[in-house]
């Protein structure tokens, strides 16, 4: 097998590399979103369970997740799809970590913000969705794109529940042809090529957000 | 309309707050008929910032009342909500909304409170700007402005509001000295309109030349309430003699 070949080999698992991204987005950000404003907005018991679920996600291994949906599931008669599972337990994985960046980016915040949204009669949602949101969220952009870089990377663990995505197909070609080291060093590459542009993505958006922030960081 | 020209602005009895076992108003009582100018002073850690925070919902109290024109706080959620938005407030540390800008901090709230048409919201805005002299810094960023400016800026935003009753938390004490004038020269000119002020200042120039009463305030209490005359030239109370004569040095 040429190096070509290898390569082509690894490719045709792009797509799905690049569906279970996708569809762990549709899970992580909205997980990230209303778990980390709900863990910002409440107190008391409720806090401590919206901070139950996302410790739940956060904490625990991916790969066992996989693995208790995948095959346990079932067992109990509940049988999804390995994209299904892939997509929710690496989406609400990465969810998770985002929980914590939008809390902290709310709770970053100084307090003058939200009073002076008080003062001026503005209602707690407007406050939270024109006030306090846009500036977390502008703040933690690096930091959700470095999760973004995490999410593509961990999609490599989906070959364990049967996904024939990027590293899936390595495995399949190694097992054909006995030369681990040019077909890994392609794999590696491979997850290279596909997570520089999001870096460099990343490093777009902090440019395109800086005039404003730059300028409020000068005072 | 809420206030009526019989009512005072505000009225406010027997007001207590503690935090947690700190006593921090001790039975405040204070009326200030509408049009008037108070100006409240007193040592740090007085009870200032928290008594006029009281009056405009940004902080709670356990006893007593506040009575904004004809609305008693607290009595009724949407009449509470309404004298709040009546009520205008400029904080020390300006607290202008720095991801938007001058512009949008003015109509924010128009928009969103008011439901006003945007067209409408940016040429009051405008009016406001102009009216704090400084049309031109309408599309720039909080940022981009001096504090002088983004004081002025604060004051446009809760103009726009159309209050029937402002407040001052020390809106001078976070600038250079060349810039505290243009801000205290916006508030003379409110002051000469009409405008109820209620205003936390150590600037007694400004208190001498605007306010009808000064309200000295130490560890929680009113001590002294007086004309600016009266309280410059002859304060009653020993404690108000000793923290004029530490401004003086
Ligand atoms: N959130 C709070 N929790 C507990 N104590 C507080 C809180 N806010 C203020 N205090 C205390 O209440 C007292 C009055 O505070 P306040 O800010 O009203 O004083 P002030 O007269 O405005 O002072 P300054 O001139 O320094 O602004 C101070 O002793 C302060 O430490
Ligand atoms: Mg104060």
């Amino acid at each position: 097998m040429t190096i070509l070949e290898i390569w082509l080999g690894i490719l045709q698992g792009f797509r799905v590399t690049a569906l279970v991204t996708l569809y762990g987005l549709v899970f992580a950000i909205p997980f990230g979103l209303v778990f980390g404003v709900a863990q910002y907005l409440t107190t008391g018991p409720a806090r401590f369970v919206v901070t139950s679920i996302i410790e739940f996600w956060r904490s625990s291994a991916v790969i066992i997740l996989l693995f208790v949906f995948y095959y346990a599931l079932p067992l109990a008669g509940l049988a999804l799809s390995a994209m299904t599972v892939s997509a929710m337990v690496l989406g609400l994985n990465i969810g998770g970590y985002a929980s914590q960046a939008v809390r902290a980016g709310l709770q970053a915040l100084d307090r003058g913000q939200k009073e002076a949204g008080h003062a001026l009669g503005l209602s707690r949602s407007t406050i939270l969705l024109r006030i306090e949101l846009p500036q977390a969220l502008v703040a933690m952009s690096p930091t959700f794109i470095n999760q973004l870089i995490q999410l593509v990377k961990a999609t490599s663990l989906v070959s364990l529940v049967t996904l024939t995505d990027m590293t899936f197909r390595a495995k399949e070609i190694s097992q054909i042809e006995y030369d681990p080291v040019p077909i890994y060093t392609s794999l590696l590459l491979a997850y290279f090529i596909v997570c520089y542009p999001v870096a460099l993505f990343g490093r777009w958006v902090e440019r395109r957000i800086n005039p404003a922030r730059e300028a409020y960081r000068a005072v | 309309m809420t206030h009526t020209d019989d009512k005072p602005a505000v009225q406010i009895a027997s007001l207590n707050k503690w935090y947690g076992a700190f006593h921090v108003l001790k039975e405040v009582n204070l009326t200030i008929p509408s049009g008037s100018r108070v100006v409240i002073c007193g040592p740090s850690g007085s009870g200032k910032s928290t008594l006029i925070r009281c009056l405009n919902g940004l902080e709670a109290y356990q006893q007593g009342t506040v009575t904004l024109g004809t609305i008693r706080l607290g009595d009724n959620a949407r009449e509470t909500a309404l004298a709040r938005r009546q009520t205008g407030m400029v904080f020390q540390s300006f607290n202008l909304f720095p991801h938007l800008s001058v512009l949008s901090n003015c109509t924010l709230a128009l928009r969103r409170v008011l439901s006003m048409p945007r067209n409408e919201a940016e040429s009051l805005a405008r009016h406001f700007l102009e009216k704090v002299r400084i049309p031109e810094q309408a599309d720039k960023y909080p940022a981009q402005l001096s504090g002088g400016q983004q004081q002025r800026v604060a004051i446009a935003r809760a103009l726009c509001m159309n209050p029937r009753l402002m407040l001052f938390d020390e809106p001078t004490s976070a600038l250079d000295p060349e810039m505290v004038k243009e801000v205290l020269d916006v508030m003379t000119g409110l002051a000469h309109e009409g405008m109820t002020m209620i205003c936390v200042t150590h600037e007694m120039g400004f208190a001498r030349e605007v306010a009808d009463q000064v309200v000295f305030m130490d560890q929680g209490s009113i001590v002294e309430q007086a004309s600016p005359l009266t309280f410059f030239t002859t304060p009653s109370h020993p404690r108000a003699q000793s923290f004029l004569n530490t401004l003086l040095h």
